[in-house]
């Protein structure tokens, strides 16, 4: 693969974004960290689905499905042994009396991830416009209700505690980098190229040949991998963690991140993902307790997802298409200005 | 009379819902011929070319390849059987390059070839070599059409479908496309042209079929281009 010099400006300008926000992570004070620290792994998450939604055009309510299954076997699998015996009682054996390190349990999330994805996308994938979105929503339901219920494998409807708190500022920055890296090889990769051209136009892509449907499949499971890599990120930075966590509210959040970045290009999958993450940390901050823009004030319970959906809902009155417009990052538009 | 038929029609028939837009269509493509199909708007060319290309399925009838049935397989199994289909209205892909979108038709491809894998479409059309990394949307809608026939060509198919290609052109334009068909020919691709200049169609082909209201009224050879009124009287038929 040959990348020109606007190809690797692509690339470069979301990931400078991700380390920018990186570093501010390190100088911010240890009760604001956290707030950056959840914008980089938003964008782990956001760049997971855009790899699907954003590149195939079909949309999925699914992927969070993935970032939970990663999240909960990532959690699982680092809860030390001696603790899981004593708060996982009910758990198999084989997932009781073994736990593994960090880094592993990231790769073990994209695996468990991907292949997940994949299995689901086999029949799923022949579907596309509402019948996906329908079809992916009960995937999510499933794989949600599966993990409340079935206590052999997690704490069911219980808080998963105990979980290593590895995600930090490094961790957070450089899986976010990750997300992005892959996303951009597999956009400028010939298939990333023939599954965009299906998303154009599907008549031409398969009258040259192009199979929509393993296509699509391919871009499932990538997206799927990645979305269990960046559950796995989620539930290190967290420490502990709920199903509902991963479920109905982030699922609506990361799609609106998403659609407000710019759903059909990888610069957007980023910039909306810090946008929305950083309005709703202040929008919670001011949930919360006192805050100071201009005056001070206090918003009552629950006003930060109606906020959020209403500057959904402008952004796309306003910018259809996103704040990013949907095209990838130039230089240009730099120089412009 | 040309050897091996490359491309048969037998009895085809195909229906949206309850209307057939095309009836009990025969017809042979010999290798290496252009076969022209012409007739008024709805009499049912393009629909004869999207049921063989399999985006719109034949309701009846056999469709054949080098012998080999195509009907019921999938539009992309077609493509990779070696057949290739110019749409039309072109449409190319605005926001890719023009590599990027004569990279696409590699996907049917069905083996690699030494050499430059866009041969095919650079040779036929040298402005798509020099303008490889523009903006496929910024071409002018001559230059679209030889990217989407080039597009086309470099699957290296057996079979050129080419729906309408002169549509909407400058006739200077128009005359380097009617060009190309000749040398495409003599490479030894075998083309099936649906077009509405009958004239110049008739004059290239090696037969032209008139198809009216979806079925086959008559068959014109190249020695009839100059007779107006039989080709003018062929549309009228119905």
């Amino acid at each position: 693969m040959r990348f020109s010099l606007g190809a690797l400006v692509e690339l470069l300008g979301p990931a400078l974004l991700v380390i920018v926000v990186g570093l501010l992570a390190t100088t911010a004070s240890a009760s604001n960290e956290v707030y950056f620290l959840n914008a980089l792994v938003s964008v782990a998450i956001v760049v997971a689905i855009y790899v699907f939604v954003g590149i195939s055009g079909v949309l999925s309510f699914g992927q969070i499905s993935f970032v939970a299954v990663g999240a909960f076997a990532a959690g699982v699998m680092t809860v030390p042994v001696e603790s899981k015996k004593g708060v996982l009682t009910t758990i198999f054996p084989i997932l009781r009396d073994h736990s593994v390190g960090n880094v592993p349990s990231l790769l073990l999330a994209a695996a468990l991830g991907g292949v997940f994805a994949f299995v689901v996308g086999m029949p799923l994938m022949r579907l596309s416009g509402l019948a996906a979105g329908i079809a992916t929503f009960a995937v999510l339901e499933i794989t949600h209700n599966v993990l409340r219920e079935w206590t052999k494998i997690g704490p069911g409807a219980t808080t998963l505690a105990l979980v290593p708190e590895t995600t930090g500022a490094l961790q957070a920055t450089l899986g976010a980098l990750v997300a992005i890296v892959v996303a951009f090889l597999y956009q400028r990769s010939r298939r990333g190229r023939l599954l965009r051209a299906s998303r154009e136009d599907p008549a031409v892509a398969r009258s040259v040949g192009v199979n929509i449907h393993l296509e699509r499949l391919l871009a499932f499971t990538v997206s799927g991998a990645l979305a269990g890599f960046a559950g796995a990120l989620y539930v290190h930075l967290l420490g502990s963690i709920t199903t509902e966590q991963v479920y109905l509210e982030l699922t609506f959040l990361t799609l609106a991140m998403l659609v407000i970045g710019g759903l059909t290009s990888l610069w957007g999958a980023v910039v909306g993902a810090l946008a929305v993450s950083g309005l709703d940390s202040f929008l919670s901050r001011a949930e919360q307790s006192d805050v100071h823009v201009i005056f001070t004030f206090t918003l009552w319970q629950g006003t930060r997802l109606v906020f959020l959906a209403a500057i959904m809902a402008l952004v796309l009155i306003l910018r259809p298409s996103g704040l990013t417009g949907g095209r990838e990052f130039r230089l240009r538009w730099l120089r412009r200005r | 009379m040309p050897e091996a038929a490359a491309l048969e029609l037998d009895g085809v028939e195909v229906r949206y819902g309850s209307v057939s837009a095309v009836r009990d269509l025969t017809l042979r493509v010999g290798k290496g011929e252009i076969v022209g199909l012409i007739g008024p708007n709805g009499a049912g060319k393009s629909t004869t070319l999207n049921a063989i290309m399999g985006l719109q399925p034949a309701h009846r009838g056999e469709i054949k390849l080098n012998g080999q049935a195509l009907r019921r397989r999938s539009v992309e199994s077609i493509a990779r059987a070696g057949i290739a289909l110019v749409p039309e209205g072109r449409r190319i892909f605005g926001d890719f390059t023009v590599e990027e979108n004569l990279r696409l038709g590699l996907a049917a491809r069905r083996r690699t070839y030494i050499g430059d894998p866009f041969g095919p479409a650079f040779e036929l059309f040298p402005i798509l070599s020099e303008f490889r990394g523009r903006q496929a949307g910024a071409l002018s809608g001559g230059q679209q059409q030889q990217l989407a026939i080039g597009r086309a060509l470099v699957s290296r198919p057996d079979l050129l479908l080419l729906d309408e290609p002169s549509l909407g052109l400058a006739p200077l334009a128009v005359d380097g496309i009617f060009k190309a068909f000749t040398e495409i020919r003599e490479v030894g691709t075998t083309i099936l042209l649906v077009e509405q200049r009958a004239q110049r169609t008739v004059a290239l082909a090696n037969r032209t079929h008139v198809l009216v209201g979806g079925e086959l009224r008559m068959t014109l050879g190249p020695a009839d281009a100059d007779d107006t009124e039989k080709i003018i009287a062929a549309y009228l038929a119905s």
